[in-house]
């Protein structure tokens, strides 16, 4: 009986235990496809989505920087992260996004190609970025794995570093 | 009284804030005790605090923060190390403070509190015997003497020579009481007052004298028993004080509160914003209005839209002028104290001088008027310190025994410019570059360069002082920095003329708002730039053969002038892929004694803009002074004009370079394909019936879905179109306003534009003729009859067929 007993309480710590497992380590992330690859970012770090509107071009900035925009009175830099990774314009579609990311006082707008979807990811599933990746100068912070899928973590703050 | 109290209750709000800074900044500074900044700024608020009281004659607390900024200069200076120790008595030293602050919030006084033991303390910090008597500086103020040997000498009971007033007020209650037990009689408290005061041998009376005395206050002398002091000057408050509380308690109210608020200036650039925002809306609102009106004619309730929208509109232009007015004041609030801190120094420094204000009424933005009352004060001093001479050195100059300093305000264009004027001894070049090579200021081979107004400009580097010893007044090279600081924070120039021997004059200019300039806004091919109006001297409309090259930059001749030229194209690295008329204008800029020529494509118009920052991101772009918003939302890049001139130099002239040649290809047609025509609908069937009309002549067909789009094709250049065929009613542009964009570029002027709609009212054909439309085909239409107008208008030859 009192064997039984234990049994029944083990599991149940083991369910416990679990369930602490599960609420510590999950990471919630916001997927985006540029090019061909899936990348995220944190979602705490999105201040909203919005669809494609009118910007102005700044002069004397890298092509990646499109310009400013008016997002209700404030002017925001508008990055196209396209350009940004070294692969070609390409012409803004249905599915074309303003990603409005926020750490501090930094704000920017990043043009992505199409939004996938909201995910929660265990951090154990995190992995780091690649040896040749990696380092205080690289935008990625880690290569997440779910599924059959592989998503491209990036950093935040090294987006919204003025880099030029 | 009421001047007094303003006054103070300035300095109260003030000084408040100065001490809440400088805790949070002492604290920083423990665990980073190198920083130079942190150190200069601590020690400039116990300088500000200093200053300011020391001309409200709250000496208690001059004679505190004085020795405060002792410790904390040789600190500034490297020769003191600021060990926690140190840091104690320093914070303790800024604990008294603010209990004398509050004191004198409370009481409008500050004595009856012990300041001594900190003030010794502070002594031996910075290298004192300990002892408060030593001698602080070369030139100890009167007062201060007085005020240590008070604040030293042994307290002895009788001695009311050593008693704070305090005590005094104690004493005298003490004596009333006597008086009023033995004479029974006189019930009066005044009168009772007023008798038995001077009846004990050292009256009270006397040692308010005697606290006078040193700065000859000439009413205390002539009045030795005032009973009624309430209008007296405020500089005798104290000594007349203890008359006033013993004679007539409830005329010493504490400062009274004041009938305002102090709002952060951040929550009214708020309150701004929000207000642009609202106007954008209204602008918006009004502009759907007239298209419904058009529309939507003789509906009824159309009247009743339109009166909403114009009471919207009307509330929003009021709401925007009154926040506008609450952030204007006039320059007088800060005028006000400077008739009286003139009188003081005048005393102290035992000079004649005089002030005159004029201007006092000019109005500026509040954040403005706040932050200029430190520079001026700093400045002000500086003159009578150093300006203005001793009187019979000015007679030997033969000068007015009484030197002159003018405070002027006024308004100059979108700029209100404060200017300062003494006829004092003026600035000494040769002697303000020996003082900054000693100080280590400056090199000696950056002082035999240096241009007279350079070397003006040395007395606001931090550091730099003029004056032999360090008083009360000045001395310690912090002041003028404070003023550039302050100036430049709100993007003020300031510029200082001088004549040795004939006087100084610097005249600070100020931007009237911070937030909203004047600007005229110019296009270039499809983006629009805005020019500060302050900085445009006038613009012209030219042909392109007035423009001359000379040594490969482009000039023209402007009256008797020769201007050079500069495309805005060049400088902000605009694509010019649709090249403009003829003509083009020429935006005049003048900035001090240089000017440029600005070629622009298009002049659209003088309006009021809001500064926003670019952020951080995209901040110190050269020649871009920040952005707007404008009525449509979109964002307008404001330009530096100061970058842009220096931009101006590096530009090859290619201000009006032909690309015409460009255009003169591919007219030749030999065969179908060598045609383009664009389709611009907004419904997929509809370009798919016009794309099956036209497909069998064998010609390119490029679709749009509406009017944006159509033009944004257009502007890219990649085909050649001969003729479009719009659709009238589409979504995000429509197709008469498609085809007037299309109409203003020289390129498309000859291309033939066909509308294909279903509208089929006159009025509709009018405007469609109007935007420049050649045919006008209504729906539905037959295949051949739309392939024969379009055959039509793009001559195409049947033999391709």
């Amino acid at each position: 009986m009192s064997d039984k007993l234990k049994q029944i309480i083990d599991k149940q710590s083991e369910q416990q235990n679990l369930a602490i497992d599960h609420s510590d380590d999950i990471v919630q992330l916001v997927g985006f496809i540029i090019g061909e690859e899936e990348y995220a970012v944190p979602i705490l770090t999105i201040q909203e989505i919005i669809k494609p509107i009118r910007w102005t071009r700044v002069p004397q900035t890298p092509a990646y920087v499109l310009g400013v925009f008016n997002l209700r009175g404030s002017v925001i830099p508008l990055i196209d992260l396209r350009l940004k990774f070294g692969l070609g314009a390409k012409k803004h579609n249905e599915e074309t996004r303003f990603f409005v990311l926020k750490q501090g006082d930094e704000v920017a707008g990043f043009v992505i190609d199409r939004l996938t979807m909201a995910i929660r990811i265990k951090k154990s599933d995190i992995g780091p970025a690649p040896d040749t990746m990696a380092g205080d100068d690289s935008m990625i912070d880690g290569v997440g794995k779910q599924d059959d899928r592989i998503l491209t973590i990036l950093k935040v703050n090294k987006l919204l570093e003025r880099d030029f | 009284m009421d001047e007094f109290q303003e006054i103070l209750q300035d300095f109260l709000v003030e000084s408040f804030e100065l001490v809440e800074k400088l805790d949070e900044d002492l604290v920083e500074l423990e665990s980073n005790p190198e920083d130079l900044e942190l150190l200069n700024g601590i020690f400039r608020v116990a300088h500000t605090v200093k200053g300011a009281s020391s001309f409200l004659n709250f000496d208690v607390l001059t004679h505190l923060t004085h020795h405060m900024e002792d410790v904390l200069n040789k600190a500034r200076h490297g020769e003191l190390v600021i060990t926690p120790d140190i840091m104690d008595v320093i914070l303790e030293s800024v604990d008294l403070m603010k209990t004398l602050l509050e004191k004198i919030r409370d009481t409008s006084e500050d004595s009856g509190i012990d300041v001594s033991a900190c003030v010794a303390r502070l002594d031996k910090v910075s290298g004192g015997t300990g002892e408060v008597q030593t001698p602080v500086s070369d030139a100890p103020m009167a007062q201060e003497s007085v005020e240590e040997e008070e604040l030293t000498e042994d307290e002895d009971e009788p001695d009311y020579e050593n008693m704070d007033p305090d005590e005094i007020e104690a004493e005298i209650e003490r004596l009333l009481q006597q008086r009023q037990e033995e004479d029974r009689a006189k019930r009066e408290a005044k009168i009772a007052a007023g008798e038995s005061v001077p009846a004990p041998p050292p009256s009270p009376d006397e040692v308010a004298q005697e606290q006078e005395e040193p700065k000859e206050e000439v009413e205390a002398e002539s009045k030795p028993v005032p009973l009624t002091p309430t209008p007296a000057p405020a500089k005798k408050e104290e000594a007349v004080k203890s008359d006033v509380k013993a004679a007539a308690p409830a005329k010493r109210a504490p400062a009274a509160v004041e009938q305002t608020i102090r709002v952060d200036v951040k929550r009214l650039d708020h309150l701004m914003n929000l207000i642009g925002e609202l106007v954008l809306a209204k602008n918006r609102l009004i502009k759907i209005n007239d298209d419904v009106e058009e529309r939507y004619e003789g509906e009824e309730f159309l009247e009743e839209l339109n009166q909403v929208v114009s009471i919207v509109s009307l509330v929003t232009t009021d709401l925007q002028i009154a926040v506008m007015k609450t952030r204007m004041l006039p320059i007088g609030k800060v005028f006000n104290k400077f008739p009286r801190m003139i009188r003081d120094l005048s005393r102290e420094l035992d000079k004649k001088i005089e002030l005159v204000i004029s201007g006092e009424e000019t109005e500026l933005d509040k954040s403005i008027v706040e932050e200029i009352g430190d520079p001026l004060v700093h400045i002000i001093r500086n003159s009578c310190d150093h300006g203005i001479e001793m009187p019979d050195e000015r007679l030997a100059k033969g000068k007015p025994e009484t030197g002159t300093i003018s405070l002027k305000a006024y308004n100059e264009g979108n700029a209100i410019v404060i200017q300062i004027d003494d006829d004092g001894k003026g600035l000494d070049v040769e002697m303000l570059k020996n003082k900054s090579l000693e100080k280590g200021i400056i090199t000696e081979k950056e002082a035999d360069t240096m241009s007279d107004k350079e070397a003006f400009g040395l007395i606001f580097k931090p550091g730099f002082s003029t004056a032999a010893a360090v008083t009360n007044v000045s001395g310690r090279g912090v002041g003028m920095d404070v003023v550039k600081t302050n100036i430049e924070k709100l993007n003020g120039i300031i510029d200082i003329e001088s004549e040795l021997g004939v006087g100084t004059s610097l005249k600070l200019k100020i931007p009237l708002t911070l937030a909203i300039i004047q600007a005229l806004l110019v296009g270039v091919q499809e983006e629009h730039y805005a020019i500060p109006l302050a900085s445009v001297l006038e613009t012209v409309r030219i042909s392109r053969d007035e423009i001359y090259t000379v040594e490969n930059r482009s000039v023209m001749r402007l009256r008797d002038e020769v201007l050079s030229l500069v495309h805005i194209g060049d400088i902000f690295e605009v694509e010019r892929i649709l090249d403009s008329s003829e003509h083009a204008y020429v935006v005049v800029l003048g900035l001090g004694a240089s000017k440029l020529g600005l070629i622009v494509d298009s002049l659209v118009g003088q309006e009021e803009i809001v500064i926003k920052s670019l952020g951080d991101y995209l901040k110190g772009i050269e020649g871009v002074a920040g952005a707007t918003i404008r009525g449509d939302g979109g964002v307008t890049l404001i330009v530096d004009v100061v970058a842009l001139m220096q931009m101006a130099k590096g530009v090859k002239s290619t201000a009006m370079t032909d690309n015409s040649s460009q255009e003169q290809h591919s007219h030749e047609k030999t065969k179908a394909d060598d045609y383009t025509v664009m389709i611009v609908d907004d419904s997929k069937t509809d370009r798919m019936i016009m794309r099956k009309a036209l497909e069998p002549l064998g010609i390119n067909l490029v679709e749009a879905s509406d009017g944006q789009e159509a033009l944004n094709i257009l502007k890219q250049g990649e085909h050649n179109f001969d003729a479009m065929l719009i659709d009238i009613e589409m979504p995000r542009m429509d197709g008469y306003t498609l085809a007037n964009e299309i109409k203003k570029y020289n390129r498309y002027k000859n291309l033939p534009l066909i509308a294909v709609t279903s509208r089929t009212g006159k009025s509709d054909r009018m405007r469609g003729v109007e935007s420049g439309m050649v045919e006008y085909i209504t729906k539905p239409y037959s295949g051949d009859y739309l392939s024969s107008v379009v055959q039509r208008n793009i001559n195409f030859k049947s033999e391709f067929l």
